[in-house]
């Protein structure tokens, strides 16, 4: 159109000299950014359509490409940013509502990095995990309230300890078993692409952890990594059967999502495809939009009667927990689902990522991650059931440090999204909901979703894995402890930075420089 | 003895795999000299074939009864013992086009910038991983042992 | 070049009263391909190879490159000396076969030796044909045949190296700037390339209504003909010479079928080749034109094998037996032979011809049935032809499978028709893409596609 309000977001430079018009730029952009003129034989770039992908950058043989992001120059105004005006610009147009994908962009503090970690020195030596044991092997669970053993003498034998068998009496909840206390994200089919999920899922299942359908269901070619697969029930009950529930290695009930709490899932009709739409059971090409609450949910008792409808349909045979997001009211929350029998709860906080989601909410609700899982470690154990649950972080995971600060403020394990599609080539261009993502993740286009190869994307996030894992026992050994366990909720490991002392009371955490 | 393997479910129609075989077979061996300064138009020896999203790279398969081989007049076309290689000598080819008469995989290509010769895939001999496999960015070609594929099932959709 | 009798592993000197294990007649494609195959296989039996010219080896397609000037005759050869020593097969130069005794399995040559044999191969190729022309003021003959053709200063034919060598000396000697070519074949056109290369002008005498009446339609000819004609020579066709003059041994014109009068003083007579097995007597073994083999190479005499230019082999296409004296098959009989030869089994399964000749700048490829009515019973023709760019492509159609093809101008990929033919693949489903320009193998049949793209290549 003639009149531009909203102008490019990006700047495409071109170096003549490097350029050799391969055109591999030009087949690679799908949104027709770059043409290629036989006249000319020169490759012209039409900014107003880049999304800031960087594909064409990376695969450019030359190194011809740069892409600059380009700052809008309105007249200077703290108030009227550049960022409202063409969201208004936009809305102006369009009439609708904004969406947007991946998680929040916006400057709200980030606790991880006001957060910083100990370590030994004199009295309690550091651990070598090169060395010795060091333990981050986790359980995802209820734990017992306490544990009961029987002593049964031998039959014929004389009294003493050596002829005595000790047995647990008490009966165990069903466990997940973590290698390393890192999970994959709930991502659906559908948001992504299959080749996506299958290299997670493999990954997972090669690692020792496990990985989360999501909304989507679980498509028939990934039934082999169902063991290390958490099956999802949501709003939609998208592809919800006994079978599916039994495949899994855990339920999760999803009330809410990070990203847009309040707010049920949304699938663009442009990404239903017929292969979606037999594993969501629904119609090819229309939206899925769940609906926010589930329509069998309106209290906290129709929570609990789902919870053990599951475990019942389930024989008993795996853990049932539940997905929240991190509100205001997410300590009583929290105590609340775990009283109404879930094994785990998952809180998703602020900055947690989607494949579609409207702006305002995406930016302006829910709390950061950080803040939730700490007063919910608190007030669950305040009450005295920290036991019955495992409490699972979500939400902007970026580094094996934040990972670490998780378990301390209170985790029993963390859940990575955006960091597992970042390591398989996502460059957070934000642009999932339009299904024309570069990478071949956030798209069903088949000519796209080519663009990931599973075996590389497998490779890459069990290199993920593996890297964050050998930090994290670096770390745990650097501060004198040889199991995750010790860390958990272990606030005394962690100092604040640069934080006041509200933020630091809800943490529970002193600032740094303060000592016992 | 190694082939190169198409998976043609990975190729993304890049051809990255073309550009990197003209440089390899260009004088300067640099891209940027390659394909700016150097006047003669190098021909890629791999080839890649598109329709809509479908797509793979092919070149010369080193048959082990290669027909250009057997249809060679000049004897320009043989097959290494050792290595398995099929190359074209250049200064025994006379630009007959037999062997592109009878190639069932069409990868054989006239070149016409200097004396006429045919110009097909040598496997970078010198080269550890052929420059076509190296550098496609999504691994679509794979450099390996016949018993290595067989046992490596690389599959599509589920394995 | 001599024999090399004296250089081998055991240094026994073979004697003629020795029975030699294999003998093969032929030092060409076929009769090494066989060679090859057999030492394959047996690394201790005796091989002796025996031919009736002076070289080395070459290649018989590559004597219109040599007339070129294209290559000389240090490279004209297909196969090295190391190739002899590492095969250690004793090739004996100029020595010519008189004649064989298919019972008691033995041999003369020109010069009186005896050779005896347990397994035999004939691989002798074949000799042109020289039709009977009246000829005026030879003084002793009135006509010219296959039998006194050489008589005559000036007149060739150029089916082996020594008679291209005569040429070449022949134009150098008397600054011939004007040949006349009868037969407008493959010989006779590559051979009218090779003049023009040099700046002689050409006549070209053909028999029939176009050049390249076996292998090319009337589309397909007339790309040729048009820039054979652009480049200056003259092409009489449905014409031949029906008399020739004679002035001092040498010819110096001709006269047409029309009536015209040409002067000329070089003539190449190249109107076709018949199998060569002169020496073979008849009724001693099945023969027609070419000896008659199976798919076996094996002729109706045991241990005696037939194969190359001179066999009627099977043919895939037409179903019964012919002679097609192509480079390619006559290596892959050779092959076979060598291989069914050494005690193995290895089935030739047939032939069908095909041919790639380049002419002043146009490539063109033809193969299996290229000359078949459109009317006829089954049969359904695909062709694209642009005239002004010089592109024909035909493909020709039985039963949903391809059994000919004519490609002018762009022969980008031909090999792929030729894996179709051969693979009989029903190409029904992809019918609309089999003559497009860009043709390739994303265009076929889903299962014969993945076999290709899949597999590692062809396997033995």
């Amino acid at each position: 159109m003639a009149l531009k309000l909203k102008q490019s977001e990006f700047e495409i430079e071109r170096d003549q000299n490097k350029c050799i018009s391969c055109e591999v730029c030009v087949r690679q952009c799908s949104n027709d950014v770059h043409e290629y003129d036989s006249d000319q034989d020169t490759i012209y770039s039409d900014n107003s359509k880049c999304v800031g992908c960087r594909r064409c950058e990376a695969l450019c043989p030359t190194g011809a490409l740069k892409i600059r992001n380009r700052e809008d120059q309105f007249k200077t105004n703290y108030n009227w940013t550049s960022s409202h005006l063409n969201n208004i610009y936009r809305q102006a147009d369009s009439g609708g509502v904004l969406l947007t994908g991946m998680g929040s962009d916006r400057p709200y503090t980030i606790y991880w990095d006001h957060i910083l970690f100990n370590a030994s020195q004199v009295t309690n030596p550091s651990i070598d995990p090169l060395r010795e044991p060091m333990e981050i092997r986790t359980f995802i669970g209820r734990k017992p309230d306490g544990l009961e053993f029987e002593m049964k003498k031998n039959k014929g034998s004389k009294e003493g300890l050596k002829n005595t068998n000790i047995r647990l009496k008490t009966r165990l909840s069903p466990q997940l078993d973590l290698s390393t206390p890192i999970m994959f994200s709930a991502m659906s089919y559908g948001s992504i692409s299959f080749n996506a999920c299958r290299s997670l899922a493999a990954a997972a299942s090669e690692f020792g952890t496990y990985c989360n359908t999501g909304e989507g269901g679980m498509h028939k070619d990934l039934y082999k990594y169902a063991n290390n697969t958490i099956v999802q029930v949501a709003s939609g009950r998208y592809g919800v059967d006994t079978d599916y529930l039994n495949k899994g290695a855990a339920i999760e009930i999803k009330i809410g999502q990070g990203a847009k709490p309040g707010i049920g899932g949304h699938l663009p009709g442009e990404k239903v495809t017929e292969d979606i739409s037999n594993t969501r059971m629904i119609p090819e090409g229309t939206d899925a939009i769940s609906p926010a609450p589930h329509h069998d949910i309106y209290s906290i008792e129709d929570l609990a009667q789902l919870i053990y409808a599951l475990k019942e349909a389930t024989n008993w045979s795996k853990p049932v927990g539940v997905k929240v997001s991190a509100v205001h009211n997410i300590a009583p929350i929290a105590s609340g689902v775990v009283r109404a029998g879930a094994d785990f709860v998952t809180i998703d906080g602020l900055r947690g990522g989607t494949g579609a989601a409207p702006q305002t909410i995406r930016d302006n609700v829910g709390i950061p991650i950080e803040l939730a899982i700490a007063s919910v470690d608190e007030r669950l154990r305040e009450e005295g059931i920290r036991h019955r649950s495992s409490i699972i972080a979500a939400g902007s995971i970026r580094s094996s440090a934040d990972v670490i600060k998780a378990i301390a403020l209170g985790a029993d394990a963390v859940y990575i999204g955006t960091a597992a599609l970042v390591a398989m080539g996502c460059h957070l261009c934000q642009k999932c909901y339009t299904g024309k993502c570069n990478w071949g993740i956030a798209t069903q286009d088949p000519y796209l979703t080519k663009r990931l190869n599973p075996e590389i994307g497998t490779r890459k996030l069990l290199n993920l894995l593996r890297g964050w894992s050998l930090e994290i026992k670096e770390m745990l050994g650097g501060a004198g402890i040889n199991a995750i366990e010790s860390l958990k909720s272990n606030r005394e490991h962690l100092r604040g930075i640069s934080l006041n002392d509200r933020e630091l009371a809800i943490l529970g955490i002193k600032h740094a420089g303060e000592a016992w | 003895m190694k082939r190169i393997y198409i998976q043609e479910e990975y190729c993304i129609g890049c051809r990255l795999c073309e550009i990197y075989c003209q440089v390899k077979h260009s004088k300067s061996k640099k891209i940027i000299k390659a394909f700016k300064e150097e006047m003669v138009d190098i021909l890629p020896r791999v080839l890649v074939e598109e329709i809509g999203y479908n797509s793979f790279a092919i070149q010369c398969r080193h048959c082990s009864d290669a027909p250009c081989v057997e249809a060679c007049i000049s004897g320009a076309m043989q097959k290494n013992k050792n290595t398995g290689v099929v190359t074209c000598n250049e200064d025994k080819c006379v630009g007959c086009w037999s062997c592109i008469m009878v190639c069932p995989y069409g990868v054989i290509k006239r070149d016409l910038s200097g004396k006429k010769i045919a110009s097909k895939c040598d496997l970078c001999i010198d080269e550890e991983i052929p420059v076509c496999v190296q550098n496609c960015p999504n691994e679509a070609l794979k450099f390996m042992d016949k018993d290595a594929k067989e046992k490596n099932l690389v599959g599509n959709k589920g394995g | 070049m001599k024999s090399k009798n004296n250089n081998r592993k055991n240094n026994k000197t073979f004697e003629d009263n020795e029975t030699i294990d294999y003998l093969i007649i032929g030092n060409s494609a076929a009769g090494l391909a066989a060679a090859e195959s057999i030492r394959e296989l047996d690394r201790a039996g005796e091989i002796i190879i025996l031919t009736a010219e002076n070289y080395l080896n070459y290649s018989k397609p590559m004597i219109t490159y040599f007339l070129a000037g294209a290559v000389n005759l240090d490279m004209i050869h297909f196969k090295d000396e190391k190739f002899y020593t590492d095969n250690r097969l004793d090739i004996r130069l100029n020595t010519r076969v008189k004649s064989i005794d298919t019972n008691k399995m033995f041999l003369i040559t020109d010069d009186g030796k005896r050779y005896e044999f347990r397994k035999l191969l004939i691989a002798s190729g074949g000799r042109p044909i020289i039709p009977k022309i009246k000829v005026v003021g030879a003084g002793s003959f009135d006509f010219i045949d296959g039998t006194n053709y050489e008589k005559v200063g000036g007149i060739f034919t150029l089916t082996n190296l020594e008679d291209a060598i005569r040429v070449k000396n022949y134009i150098e000697k008397n600054d011939i700037k004007n040949i006349s070519i009868l037969g407008g074949g493959l010989i006779g056109l590559k051979a009218a390339e090779a003049f023009l290369e040099k700046g002689i002008d050409i006549n070209i005498i053909e028999l029939a209504d176009r050049i390249l009446a076996t292998t090319f339609d009337r589309e397909a000819s007339g790309i040729i003909e048009r820039k054979i004609k652009s480049a200056g020579s003259n092409i009489y066709r449905n014409n031949t010479i029906e008399e020739i003059y004679i002035e001092s041994g040498k010819i110096t014109g001709y006269k047409l079928k029309d009536g015209r009068k040409m002067e000329c003083s070089l003539l190449i007579i190249a109107v076709g080749v018949n199998p060569d097995a002169s020496f073979i007597e008849s009724g001693s073994l099945d023969m027609v034109k070419g000896i008659i083999v199976d798919d076996h190479m094996r002729t109706s005499v045991k241990n005696i094998y037939a194969a190359g230019d001179v066999v009627e082999g099977p043919d895939m296409l037409s179903g019964g037996k012919r002679n097609i004296a192509i480079w390619p098959l006559a290596v892959r009989q050779g092959t076979a032979a060598g291989v069914n030869m050494a005690g193995r089994n290895k089935r030739y399964g047939g032939g069908f011809f095909m041919n790639s000749v380049e002419l002043l700048g146009i490539p063109s490829i033809s193969m299996g049935i290229t000359n078949i009515g459109e009317e006829a019973e089954g049969i359904e023709v695909l062709r694209d032809f642009d005239a002004d760019r010089n592109m024909y492509r035909k493909v020709i159609i039985k039963n949903n499978r391809i059994i000919g093809v004519i490609l002018i101008g762009n022969i980008e990929r031909a090999g792929i028709y030729s894996g179709l033919i051969r693979n009989e693949i029903d190409i029904s489903s992809v019918k609309e893409n089999i003559s497009r320009e860009d043709f390739g193998i994303i265009h076929l049949p889903t299962d014969y596609k993945k076999h290709l793209v899949v597999g590692e290549g062809i396997e033995v």
